[in-house]
């Protein structure tokens, strides 16, 4: 049974690119349209406890819809939640900018707008109620003080070359972990040199191979930061092929069970934990505290935490 | 004497003119970053493009049967992800062949709607594109594909291994050129995929079974696709349901750049392997120089529009067309 369901929802997901589940008796209803579920194991795991949270909650019935990457079909399934007159409407935007005037359009239907995961444009923020999301700009920052704390206790802080490999160009969470990192490193280790930045677009093939390029480039690399776990493997690999990965201390962000798995072995320094629960649960809790009136923070944070080979012992392996 | 001379430099100039280009952008990268031609870069470039390089080699096939196929993208990607998965169900031995059956149906089914049921390629390959992406996600749930134990299994020999000093990739993509070389050139059934593209009607009267010989390009496609898909999944021995998204494109640059013709009917495998081999050059030459990202999309395609025009030019002759 459960099963079927999950069979009939990848394939809705996936070839209609909308899938839709109504759960709970409540005495609100949120709707969700979602950026791409199924592309990337986050997002699925973040739809699966999105529908957990909301099925707990008795006072809450949600309609789940998934764009598909799609952002045409992402304002579509806005206008379809406006025309059900939900109560609420959570979006994780495909684009920042694009998604912006069906965000307007259910700000004047007096349907209050949850941005999720990514936030959209600066001039979309007085149609939206809160963001709830990780701080990118904290978690690159906060990668940036575990990577400057590794070369002090190496005591390599003064001479340490860094290379930064960054998510898809013009995503807003690659801008601001980037941004983060970039800022933070000369603050916490003013000597430390980076020597370059390229895009692995968040695929961890494509970062092995710039990873490769900069090993052939420059004979002397002590730390790689990548804009998630999954790309920070992939470099580490390109590093284990070449018998180059001892002395590199690799940081990423997003923390993934391969990445837990690589600190585990010894050879992955340290990350950001993300969870896509916490993720989801953040987003539905504050659609929830709109609508019953509470004060809420614009910008709705939940705390990303360092995690190290170090801590690790601390945080439950990654399910994505 | 002179004149022949002049003659038969242009003879191979027009023949090779891809290879001459291939040559000097060589010769540039290396002049502007030494390490270029450091051989443990050269090894990896190549051991890289052996991925696209194995995919290109059957749609080879396909384009000079006169047909496309955008659907090897999203196939590798599934054939990635089921061997993975596999891998962890039914050990190593088991795994690969059951990958490569089920690969072969994918490649088969395509092959039956374009040769047998006459569909137009382009809107199937196109239509499959999304459909075996679709049926990837379902299979895998949408998550990520590791295998649990990577220490303790002989399958990252595909991707990561070495025979003789050379990473088994290139020699798979080495022989696997080398033998579909000899098929296209030297085989009835090489000569009867050039007719059928060159030719269709022609060639159906000449008796040459086409649906069969179109089918069988479309086998060869996906056994190319799962070989692809095995090398991919034991380089990382874990994957997104990504993994292949757009290599249908460059697999497709690859070819065109080669020197095939889109409308089908020419075009060697030699030549495929050396446009393969300008795209994981250029990529990596532009990384070493130290350009910035974006940068690098407009130059990957100033340069491949550019070897593109050189070859037309070192054909007839001249750098214009004649045809105003």
């Amino acid at each position: 049974m459960k099963m079927t369901y999950k069979v009939a929802l990848a394939c809705t997901t996936a070839l209609i690119g909308s899938s839709a589940y109504a759960g709970g008796h409540g005495t609100f209803t949120i709707g969700i349209t979602q950026n791409n579920v199924g592309v990337d194991s986050y997002q699925t795991t973040y739809e699966q406890a999105f529908i957990a949270a909301a099925e707990a909650n008795d006072s809450v019935e949600v309609v789940v819809l998934d764009a598909g990457g799609d952002v045409a079909r992402q304002i579509a399934q806005m206008e379809d939640l406006i025309q059900q007159e939900v109560d609420a409407i959570i979006v994780w935007p495909t684009n920042g900018e694009a998604v912006i005037p069906a965000v307007r359009k259910a700000h004047q239907a007096d349907i209050p707008v949850i941005v999720t995961n990514s936030n959209i444009a600066e001039q979309g923020f007085e149609f939206v109620s809160s963001f709830s999301g990780p701080d990118n700009v904290t978690q690159g920052s906060r990668s940036a003080e575990i990577m400057c704390d590794r070369f002090k206790a190496l005591g390599i802080e003064n001479e340490a070359k860094v290379v930064h490999i960054t998510g898809q160009p013009g995503y807003t969470t690659a801008i601001e972990r980037a941004q983060g990192f970039n800022d933070r490193l000369p603050e916490v280790c003013p000597n430390v040199e980076q020597i370059d930045q390229q895009p692995g677009d968040w695929n961890r093939e494509k970062s092995q191979q710039v990873m490769e390029a900069f090993l052939v480039k420059y004979d002397d690399i002590d730390g790689v930061y990548s804009g998630d776990d999954n790309m920070g493997v992939g470099a580490l690999n390109a590093a284990l092929a070449a018998n180059r990965a001892e002395g590199i201390t690799f940081v990423g962000a997003t923390n993934f069970a391969v990445g837990y798995e690589a600190m585990a072995d010894g050879t992955y320094w340290g990350s950001i934990y993300q969870s896509p629960v916490d993720d989801a649960e953040a987003a539905l809790k504050t659609a929830l505290d709109v609508l019953k009136g509470e004060e809420v923070p614009f910008l709705n944070y939940f705390d990303t935490p360092k995690i190290t080979q170090e801590n690790m012992d601390e945080f439950t392996k990654p399910v994505f | 004497m002179a004149e022949l001379t002049k003659k038969s430099i242009g003879g191979f100039l027009a023949k090779q003119g891809i290879l001459v280009a291939f040559l000097v952008f060589m010769v540039v990268f290396a002049i502007a970053n030494p390490r270029f031609i450091d051989i443990d870069n050269i090894s990896g470039v190549i051991r890289s493009s052996a991925i696209l390089g194995v995919m290109a080699l059957g749609v080879t096939f396909v384009v000079i049967g006169g047909n496309l196929d955008l659907s090897v993208g999203s196939m590798m990607s599934f054939s990635t992800i089921v061997v993975l998965d596999l891998h962890d169900k039914i050990g190593p031995a088991l795994a690969i062949p059951g990958m490569f059956a089920m690969t072969l149906c994918l490649g088969a089914f395509i092959g039956f709607l374009v040769g047998y049921l006459k569909l137009n390629s382009l809107i199937v390959t196109l239509g499959m594109l999304s459909a075996i992406h679709g049926l990837t996600l379902t299979y895998s749930g949408g998550q990520n594909m590791d295998i649990a134990d990577k220490q303790n299994t002989w399958f990252d020999f595909f991707g990561q291994g070495s025979m003789l000093g050379i990473p088994v990739p290139i020699l798979i993509f080495a022989l696997l050129a080398a033998g579909l070389s000899l098929v296209l050139s030297k085989t009835p059934f090489g000569r009867k995929v050039y007719a059928v593209g060159g030719n269709g009607t022609a060639a159906t009267f000449s008796g040459i079974p086409r649906a069969r010989v179109v089918f069988m390009t479309y086998i060869l496609s996906s056994f190319c696709v799962a070989t692809a898909g095995l090398i991919q999944a034991s380089r990382s021995l874990g994957s997104q349901n990504t993994v292949g998204q757009g290599l249908e494109l460059e697999v497709l640059a690859a070819v065109i750049l080669g020197g095939a013709s889109l409308l089908g009917g020419s075009g060697t495998v030699f030549k495929t392997v050396i446009g393969v081999l300008i795209l994981g050059f250029i990529q990596n030459g532009l990384l070493l120089m130290g350009l910035a990202f974006y940068a690098q999309y407009v130059v990957t395609w100033v340069i491949i529009i550019l070897a593109v025009w050189l070859d037309i030019a070192a054909k007839r002759g001249r750098l214009w067309s004649p045809i105003a």
